[in-house]
């Protein structure tokens, strides 16, 4: 296959030159246009992890192909490239200007490989993935009881003796480790991957030397397969490979009006989302029917006989034999666009945009559950409101407005001052959807007050304000202010506004030295806090009353970040870097003194960045450079380990807990290029490394206690470190043809305890490399992070015509 | 071959043969071009400069010009005359650099513009002259010109190695010139396609300027320009995930990170910032927890989205709690 692209397209790229050269010509004689066609084999071999290694790319073995050719005229200008043809990874290039007229293709083919180890035993049937029915009797058991399978489908589940997997006895939980789920003989390895294909068209047309059309038409396609997730209960997760068929077509017009002092233009961009594969139906790996203890209750009542559904079956996996989920919706967006600019007197000039939006999907809904024994009329008497769908679709839309205004104007050399105000709203237009009956996890049907759909609306109001005064020579000082007012609609605090202080210097006239530096300093503060419950006893959605969500919490925010370059002569330079932030998370002032004074969320987080190297240029054929960086990310949280109010645990402090994350990460960046230092002979090399030691630290009072029971076991860091090596002689045997060879090495070391391997999870057994499926809780398909070394060359022939 | 296999076909033929149309107009020929290199800056063609129309007061026009300097600018798209915007089509060299009689006549190099001795703001003005469209209309008074950052900054329209004319290489090597520790991130292991070439910093920005916070080029708020791309998760949504509707960065970080799916955090601990509740969302899920009991399902794999895979927003009528 990727040969035929190879040829094909090779062919119709020398379409022109062949029709060119047949066409008479009354003028003098016509030149073809020039290229480069650079093309050859390239092979691989990789040990570990392959898909990881690929990830974005396809290596492997066969043809290397990069492939120009462009032609100018007097008329016209036209560029084609083609690179990687027939690869996963393929390019397509066109650009064509003429006089009025730009013209651009390009087409963008975008591997996603996950992972090459995955295995499954659900068989894919279009949107349903399926189970052996004989496997899953096996597990369930003859009598519907929880206890009498006869074989394991999730360690732990019911049928995987011992059927609690809480337990503290070490025994047990060697056996339930033990126990391989019987789904792990049966499944089948393949290929985790999806792919993104991208066409986009863009024409542009200056109708006259004002006036300009533009459009634009992009396409792209996805389909394949990715990880999902698709669960039946606290101890059934199950993970299988969803399978991929989305297309988003985008279209883009507009017409813009141009002169010498300013530019107006209407848009409109028009975007759909199809997504084929709407709904997608999954068996139960512990289940071949639907849970039923035979009972007439219909109801969970406090006490005395309850069912037929298991009260409990969302933790213990007495639920459904399917489950049914609504994938992403088909969905458009449609925006309405002006953007004008206009150039004042004393070098003022004023630009802003106004955008209308509309945001919409009214897809079919999926029923309240796909389980039988609870979608029957019986159910009803007790939760009336699960006969039958407050509506039928979605009715889905969000609608925006936003604008921007720009005003900036330099009444001297010296001085400058802008400002901005900037303003968007989301208004959302859903209905609202009446849950306050649902089913969770296919498995029980439950009442809750807080069942209504929420309406996160959400309007900002920015204004900025800076004032530059530029030294003769030393620099240019900026001081500014910002305002930034949020008023949200369903969320913890109504309104958050933030106050914003910035300082900046910008030294760049100096021919041997810049300096860029600049701080920020912001202090947000929410009002209009959402209480629940008389004694405040709970936040919104039952959370701890001192949570504040850390994207609108109460912050003290400080930022800075300076760039020097030094450059002793014009062949040299020499740069440092630093970036930094630090966000502080404030305890809530209004809070009423009967509340506890704790603040849980998110406390702190702050991240630095060092950076320093050069570049130097001794000749004018060779250049290298050198680069270090460390970065550092830390944050702390703080939480409670507690059972809902009124039990006690709600307000003990003693359960409070906190987790202290710090990464921190190496940068090192080496390349060198040499065009011709050696005659005829281009030469590159680069190098780069980065890794990271990302740590999760909990500690506080529950902590403590866990410890002092044997409870607790503090978690190890995630490592990786990763390298990657490039190098790529060309010889030219003259001036149209050369020969070349490239290499390619990468390596990544990792180690994560999410990655499950035959042993366990990593950094607490040995990483083998090799997934196991079936860990506490879970049948997984064996994705993860795990280790791989890969080599990729090259060796072509570089022709040039 | 599937339907998309196709489809990719289909286009790439029509339009390859679309172009040929075009390119066996029977136009005379000028000058050829040099080989294509990735470099935008081509070696000059051995042809005669294209005809200038009869210079006006004050102008020389450009073959006097080059009977000093070089024309490096030769091979770039300023040096297309066929486009009547261009400064080949206009007054060459000195449509940019002024008009050139009076150094001409003396040497002198103050009598002329030149870059390197302008202000930001001067500099940008003469580039902005003519490009005041599109990507470009912005420009006065964006982030980048505020901090007195030039067209010449990253520009060169003499000696440019990358793409767009650009002094760096690539469009990263040139915003690591001042953002370093922003495209570090690209060699994390969980990173955008950015280290394979398929995408560059100006996929998403517009650094010349733009509607949207941060210099993004798309929409009007980030999530806007997410979703851009990543349509399946714009919605909206039947159940709404408060975070999502806010901004994608309140969880992710799209330049790069070691977290799984370029998180800022791990699961379930970056849920865990915000879902302080009872049961099992505030549980210490840990190495006990982990090699010991079911809730190793909460961090193992994909922590909280094993479960809770609609974490963007759900459609579904029971999807209340993200799981369906």
């Amino acid at each position: 296959m990727r040969n035929a692209y190879l040829t094909l397209t090779a062919a119709l790229l020398l379409i022109p030159r062949l029709t060119t050269a047949q066409a008479a010509q009354p003028a003098p004689a016509v030149a073809a246009g020039t290229g480069t066609a650079d093309v050859g084999g390239m092979f691989t071999t990789t040990d570990g992890d392959e898909a990881r290694y690929e990830r974005y790319r396809d290596t492997r073995d066969g043809a290397y192909t990069n492939i120009t050719w462009g032609r100018e005229t007097g008329s016209y200008l036209f560029d084609a490239s083609a690179s990687h043809i027939g690869y996963r990874d393929q390019r397509y290039n066109v650009d064509y200007s003429r006089r009025r007229f730009d013209f651009g293709f390009h087409w963008t083919s975008l591997p996603l490989n996950y992972s090459y180890l995955t295995r499954t035993a659900f068989v894919t049937n279009g949107t349903t993935l399926t189970l052996p029915d004989s496997t899953q009797a096996a597990v369930q058991g003859p009598g519907n009881s929880t206890t009498d399978g006869t074989a394991v489908g999730v360690p732990c589940a019911p049928g995987a003796p011992p059927a609690a997997c809480t337990s503290t006895n070490a025994a047990q939980i060697a056996q339930a480790k033990a126990n391989r789920s019987i789904y792990d003989s049966l499944a089948n390895p393949f290929d985790l991957r999806h792919q993104r294909d991208t066409a986009l068209f863009d024409v542009r047309y200056a109708a006259t030397s004002t006036v300009d059309l533009d459009a634009r038409f992009l396409s792209s396609g996805r389909d394949g397969q990715q990880p999902w997730n698709a669960s039946f209960a606290f101890n059934t997760a199950v993970e299988l490979p969803q399978p991929l068929d989305q297309r988003t077509n985008d279209v883009s017009v507009g017409a813009s009006w141009t002169n010498p002092k300013g530019m107006f233009r209407v848009g409109w961009d028009g975007s759909w989302f199809t997504n084929h594969n709407q709904i997608l139906t999954w068996d139960n790996p512990i289940r071949s029917t639907d849970f039923t203890n035979g009972s007439t209750v219909f109801n969970c009542p406090a006490s005395g006989p309850s069912g037929p559904w298991d009260c409990s079956g969302y933790s213990n996996g007495n639920g459904p034999a399917r489950g049914r989920e609504a994938l992403a919706p088909s969905n458009m967006m449609n925006v309405v666009s002006a953007v004008a600019m206009y150039k004042l007197a004393a070098r003022t000039t004023l630009n802003g945009t106004l955008q209308f939006t509309n945001q919409r999907q009214d897809e079919d809904l999926i029923p309240w559950t796909i389980n039988s024994v609870i979608d029957q009329p019986a159910t009803f008497t007790n939760f009336p409101h699960l006969s039958a769908l407050p509506r039928s679709t979605a009715e889905a839309e969000a609608q925006g407005i936003n604008a921007l205004i720009n005003f900036t104007t330099r009444p001297s050399r010296r001085t400058s001052v802008n400002v901005r105000y900037r303003y968007n709203k989301r208004d959302v237009q859903t209905p609202i959807f009446d849950a306050t009956e649902y089913v969770r996890f296919d498995a029980v049907p439950e009442e809750v007050e807080e069942g209504f759909s929420p309406q996160f609306d959400n309007s900002r109001d920015f204004f900025d304000a800076n004032l530059s005064f530029s030294t003769n020579g030393w620099g240019t000082l900026r001081a500014g202010y910002g305002r930034e007012d949020i008023t949200r609609h369903g969320r913890g605090f109504a309104d958050v506004g933030e106050n914003i202080f910035r300082l900046s210097y910008d030294a760049y006239s100096n021919q041997y030295v810049t300096v860029r530096g600049n701080v920020d300093l912001g202090w947000r503060r929410g009002s209009g806090f959402v209480e629940t419950g008389i004694d405040y006893e709970e936040g919104p959605g039952g959370t701890q009353p001192t949570l504040r969500y850390y994207d609108e919490a109460d912050r003290d925010r400080t930022r800075g970040s300076i760039v020097i370059t030094a450059m002793p002569s014009d062949r040299v330079d020499v740069f440092f870097q630093f970036a930094g932030t630090r966000d502080k998370y404030l305890v809530d002032e209004s809070a009423p003194v009967d509340r506890p004074g704790e603040h849980f969320g998110l406390q702190r987080q702050t991240t630095t960045s060092y950076n320093v190297g050069f570049n130097f240029h001794p000749t004018d054929v060779v250049s290298l450079g050198a680069n270090y960086g460390r970065d550092s990310f830390g944050s702390f949280q703080r939480s409670r380990n507690a059972n809902p109010a009124p039990d006690p645990t709600w307000t003990d402090p003693s359960r409070d807990w906190t987790l202290d994350n710090d990464d921190h990460v190496n940068n090192v960046g080496l390349y060198v290029d040499m065009t011709r230092p050696v005659r005829n002979t281009d030469i590159r090399f680069g190098y780069d490394y980065s890794d990271s030691n990302n740590s999760f630290v909990h500690g506080g009072p529950r902590v403590t206690s866990l410890t002092d029971i044997g409870q607790f076991i503090p978690l190890p860091n995630v490592e990786n470190s990763w390298h990657r090596l490039t190098a790529d002689v060309t010889y030219f045997l003259n001036t149209r043809v050369g020969v070349g060879v490239g290499y390619y090495f990468e390596t990544l070391d990792v180690s994560d305890f999410n990655t499950i391997d035959t042993d366990g999870p990593v950094g607490f057994a040995p990483a083998t490399g090799d997934p196991r499926l079936d860990w506490l809780g879970g049948l997984t398909l064996g994705y993860g992070n795990r280790p791989y070394t890969g080599h990729t060359a090259n060796v072509r022939v570089v022709y040039r015509f | 071959m599937n339907q998309n296999r196709w489809f990719a076909w289909a286009a790439i033929t029509l339009t390859i043969l679309f172009m040929a149309a075009f390119v066996t107009a029977t136009e005379p020929v000028v000058a050829a071009r040099e080989a294509a290199a990735p470099l935008q800056q081509k070696a000059a063609a051995p042809q005669a400069p294209a005809p200038q129309p009869a210079p006006q007061a004050g102008y020389v026009g450009e073959s006097t010009c080059l009977t000093c300097h070089d024309q490096s600018y030769k091979g770039t798209k300023h040096a297309l005359a066929f486009n009547e915007r261009t400064p080949a089509a206009t007054h060459g060299c000195e449509s940019c650099h002024g008009p050139g009689q009076k150094h001409a006549a003396s040497g002198d190099p103050e009598l002329i513009k030149r870059f390197s001795k302008l202000s930001p703001a001067e500099a940008s003005a003469t580039c902005t002259s003519c490009h005041n469209r599109a990507s470009h209309a912005l420009w006065d008074g964006s982030q980048h010109d505020q901090r007195n950052i030039s067209c010449v900054t990253c520009h060169s329209v003499h000696g440019s190695k990358g793409p767009s004319q650009l002094k760096a290489g690539t469009v990263v090597q040139q915003c690591a010139t001042c953002h370093r520790s922003i495209t570090n991130k690209v060699y994390r292991y969980n990173h955008m396609p950015v280290r394979e070439g398929a995408m560059t910093c100006a996929s998403c920005h517009n650094v010349h300027g733009s509607t949207n916070v941060k210099l993004l080029r798309a929409g009007t708020t980030v999530d806007e320009s997410c979703t851009s791309c990543h349509a399946d998760k714009r919605g909206p949504y039947l159940w709404e995930h408060a975070p999502v509707s806010e901004s994608c960065v309140t969880c992710h970080d799209p330049h790069g990170s070691n977290n799984d799916r370029m998180l800022v955090s791990k699961q379930p601990f970056l849920c865990q910032r915000c879902h302080v509740t009872s049961r099992h969302p505030p549980t210490v899920y840990d190495g006990f927890q982990l090699n010991n009991s079911q809730n190793a399902n909460k961090i193992f794999g994909r922590g909280c989205t094993n479960c809770h895979q609609m974490v963007h927003g759900s459609n579904a009528p029971s999807g209340k709690t993200l799981l369906r």
